[in-house]
């Protein structure tokens, strides 16, 4: 590698997603310019260019779901599309000139720091080597498709699809389609699909909490208000902030709201559904957000209808024609979707990550990952991270919690140069404190109340989610106390 | 048999599933079914594909109850395991002319008020109840009904179908009483409690009032078929045997009290039959459409190996 050769830059950022994007405006807002995005794909968006499915839409509010600093009067849905927070962001690199700083078809294969200079050097597939003086971790924290471990899945004969990489050329109509999968996703495309398929098959292993979603249309007058008088959407969206934080107390802990909210769960189920066999196949056995809360009000109608049914028999393995499940029958289709979510690394990291004298980051999380307020990580300078270790949020807008990462990112970079320094990195025993803490208060949440799910490594340690309201962690990023670090002198910016 | 790890247990089972299309149902051998032997093959049959199903539900609520995701997982497979037996069976029925289109045979009275009480009532079921009465149905189908449906008939097939059949239920059992055991540990007087709290329950009383009748009407029904009752008796005496052969075994009040039961049922003599038999012959009065329509639970039976 000619290391010498290659520019050294301010800040190297992987993928372009919400976080990617919005870290590179805010740099630039706050005069720090000399910034390259290294993306995989080819195009910007992260989640919203690659979940299009049909029905692909946040379950969050739109008005939440956008940046504070750059807010968009023109959501049309309450719950946007797909389609449109794809726009959105589009509109944010159009407006901010943000696309000159990505690279695309870069795959980040590895990040190294380097003591005596300073400096990250990031790998890519596709043979370049880019450095900087600081390096952010946004490859987003959902966005390796996984497939089910399902014995001869390789030997289907007819299509398949994963929810995150639609083929849009696809016709339905017609077609015999079997979904896997009744999450996030999977409830989003069954009420669509029912639409178009001739007989429709869902595979449920576990049924989910599922509140009803109130999704309308904005008013034209709406629409006009905010444009106008942009403090006015500022008001609603703070009105919707404290409404998701008010139900993070159901859903986090175990209080009379999480009570509250299982009942009206379960009003909404008896509502839509009258079999009480189907009703008992759709009834979760574990408490009310110890995994994802789902929003739907479409899902359990669709599985009523004529052409649909749900499975719960269990899957026993994959065939030529279609699914085998456990009470012997074949189940036979054209079209097997998979809306099995992602692969997420609760343990490890996405690519190797070395930092000072060579230690490698996904040996030291080998049995759980951890960090220092979830965006840094004592022993790897200057080195952030968007959704890190326990930032998950579990009931609130993803952009909330993006942006108060988005905000630490800028001081510290800010900082290293108005300190003329060459690193900040923080303290191995503040960071030790730091997890103490948040493991002793994750210990009393849902997610750890006994139900596996994503959130736990295999021996039930949580390193995802974040124990608390939004405004909590937004209170623990407002400050960079410098004392919680090391400072590392030496050149400082690449001036 | 005596202590599963269920986590090995739970690989085997996930390892060793069938499908009805791994079978040729249209090979010869059907027509060595006699013309004598098939009225009575016809009715032995349904009664057996419907406990089958009727376990498969019983499945279904333990598995509600399980403490283990381990376990609940490997009731999960039984329950739909279960589903896989009735519907194989409905598939020989169907090879030997048993069963028109798709109509599913009709179940008699006893086992449509053990279905209503299972679809009403079985979720409500501590684990102990459940845990310690399908292990005795179970050893009662496997020990007796399927060792008898062998030795007579001829048919190749049936003895496939059953080979498979049986080693999924050689695999319940060893679960069975492996949780059985579980179900013992714990101090005595407070299991003893426990039970005793439960005897008491209205829902439970309803389920022995559909459950002892349906046992006689069973042994009746296979006397009728030719078999001896010392062999229903000795299956159900293993019961006692493998159940009771630990310590914790023992403690366990529902083992205890099953085991009385089973006593009770195989002694002809004892004054126990007198008001059984007597609910038997009572139910045959029940219409069935005074029991409305069968829940949803039952549609999902098939005899067809694609769908
Ligand atoms: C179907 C779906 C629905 C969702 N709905 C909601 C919702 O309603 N509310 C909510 O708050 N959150 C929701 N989320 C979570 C969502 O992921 C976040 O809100 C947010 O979009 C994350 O943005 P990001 O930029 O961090 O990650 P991403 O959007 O995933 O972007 C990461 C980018 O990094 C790139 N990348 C990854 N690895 C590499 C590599 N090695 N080298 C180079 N580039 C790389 C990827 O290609 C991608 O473009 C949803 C997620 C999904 C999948
Ligand atoms: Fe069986
Ligand atoms: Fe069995």
């Amino acid at each position: 590698m000619s290391n010498t050769d290659t520019p050294i830059h301010q800040v190297l950022i992987v993928g372009a997603g919400f976080s990617g994007l919005g870290t590179a405006l805010r740099l630039q807002q706050n005069g720090v310019d000399d910034v390259v995005i290294l993306e995989r794909a080819a195009d910007i968006g992260g989640t919203w260019r690659d979940n299009t499915y049909p029905g692909a839409a946040c379950d969050i509010p739109s008005n939440l779901y956008s940046f504070s600093f750059a807010q968009n009067p023109r959501w049309t849905r309450s719950y946007a599309g797909s389609d449109e927070i794809r726009d959105y962001i589009h509109w944010l690199a159009e407006e901010y000139d943000l696309r000159r700083l990505v690279r695309f078809n870069r795959s980040v294969t590895g990040l190294s720091y380097d003591n005596a200079s300073g400096v990250w050097t990031a790998t890519t597939e596709e043979g370049d080597t880019v450095r900087a003086r600081s390096a952010v971790m946004a490859q987003g924290p959902l966005s390796n498709p996984s497939f089910p471990n399902i014995p001869g899945l390789e030997r289907f004969q007819g299509k398949t699809i994963h929810s995150a990489d639609w083929d849009h050329d696809y016709d339905f109509e017609g077609k015999a389609v079997g979904v896997i999968g009744t999450g996030a996703s999977g409830v989003q495309i069954v009420p669509e699909l029912a639409k178009q398929a001739k007989k429709l098959r869902v595979f449920q292993r576990t049924p989910c909490w599922i509140l009803p979603r109130l999704d309308f249309r904005k008013p034209d007058w709406q629409k006009a208000v905010f444009r106008k008088l942009p403090a006015a959407q500022s008001a609603v969206r703070n009105g919707l902030f404290l409404a998701h934080e008010s139900i993070a107390t159901g859903i986090i802990w175990d209080t009379p709201v999480n009570g509250a909210l299982e009942t009206l769960a379960k009003a909404h189920l008896r509502h839509q559904v009258k079999d009480k066999w189907l009703r008992r196949q759709l009834t979760p056995d574990f408490k009310l957000g110890c995994k994802r809360v789902l929003m739907s009000s479409d899902f359990y109608p669709a599985l009523q209808k004529d052409n649909t049914e749900l499975i719960t028999w269990p899957i026993a393995s994959i065939s030529e024609n279609g699914v085998r499940t456990g009470e012997g029958i074949e189940h036979q289709f054209d079209c097997l979707v998979f809306a099995t979510g992602f692969s997420v690394p609760n343990s490890g990291t996405p690519f190797p990550v070395y930092g000072l004298n060579g230690r490698e980051l996904g040996q030291e999380w080998r049995r759980g990952a951890q960090a220092y307020k979830s965006i840094n990580v004592s022993g790897y300078p200057n080195l952030f991270m968007i959704f890190g270790p326990n930032s998950g949020p579990g009931h609130n807008s993803a952009l909330v919690y993006i942006e108060s990462q988005i905000e630490y990112i800028v001081k510290g970079v800010t900082t290293l140069r108005s300190l003329g320094i060459k690193a900040l990195d923080v303290k191995d025993d503040v960071q030790a404190t730091h997890n103490r803490r948040l493991q002793k208060r994750l210990a009393k949440t849902n997610w750890n109340s006994g139900c596996k799910s994503w959130y736990l490594t295999e021996d039930g340690y949580n390193a995802t989610m974040y124990p608390g309201f939004a405004s909590q962690y937004a209170r623990q990023m407002k400050h960079l106390e410098l004392r919680d670090y090391r400072l590392l002198s030496g050149s400082g910016a690449p001036q | 048999m005596a202590n599963i790890d269920l986590d090995t247990m739970l690989d085997k089972v996930r390892n060793t599933q069938w499908a009805l299309a791994d079978i040729d149902w249209d090979k010869p051998g059907a027509e060595r079914i006699t013309a004598e032997q098939w009225p009575k093959l016809k009715a032995f049959m349904s009664d057996l594909m419907w406990i089958e199903h009727v376990g498969a539900r019983g499945f279904a609520a333990m598995a509600r109850k399980a403490e283990s995701d381990t376990l609940r997982e490997l009731y999960t497979w039984f329950h739909a395991e279960e589903q896989r037996h009735a519907n194989a069976e409905m598939a020989l029925m169907r090879r030997w002319g048993m069963l028109e289109g798709d109509e599913l045979p009709e179940p008699n009275i006893n086992l449509r008020l053990t279905i209503e009480w299972l679809d009403r009532y079985s979720d409500d079921m501590p684990l102990e109840v459940l845990g310690s009465v399908i292990p005795m149905l179970e050893i009662a189908l496997d020990g007796a009904l399927l060792k008898f449906l062998l030795e007579e008939v001829d048919d190749p097939l049936c003895h496939e179908v059953f080979e498979k059949i049986n080693a999924d239920e050689a695999r319940h059992l060893g679960v069975d009483f492996h949780v059985m055991e579980l179900l013992g540990r714990g101090k005595l007087h407070q299991l003893a409690i426990k039970a005793i709290g439960t005897v008491g329950n209205p829902k439970l009383i309803l389920g022995v009032l559909a459950y002892a009748p349906l046992l006689n009407r069973m042994r009746d029904n296979i006397v009728a078929m030719g078999l001896k009752e010392e062999r229903l008796y000795e299956a159900m005496n293993k019961y006692e045997r493998i159940g009771g052969r630990t310590k914790e075994g023992r403690r366990n009040p529902w083992f205890q009290i099953i085991s009385q039961h089973g006593k009770m049922v195989v002694n002809r003599n004892h004054p126990y039959h007198k008001p059984v038999d007597a609910l038997v012959s009572l139910s045959n009065y029940i219409p069935a459409k005074a029991l409305g329509p069968v829940p949803t639970w039952v549609e999902k039976l098939t005899w067809r190996p694609t769908a």
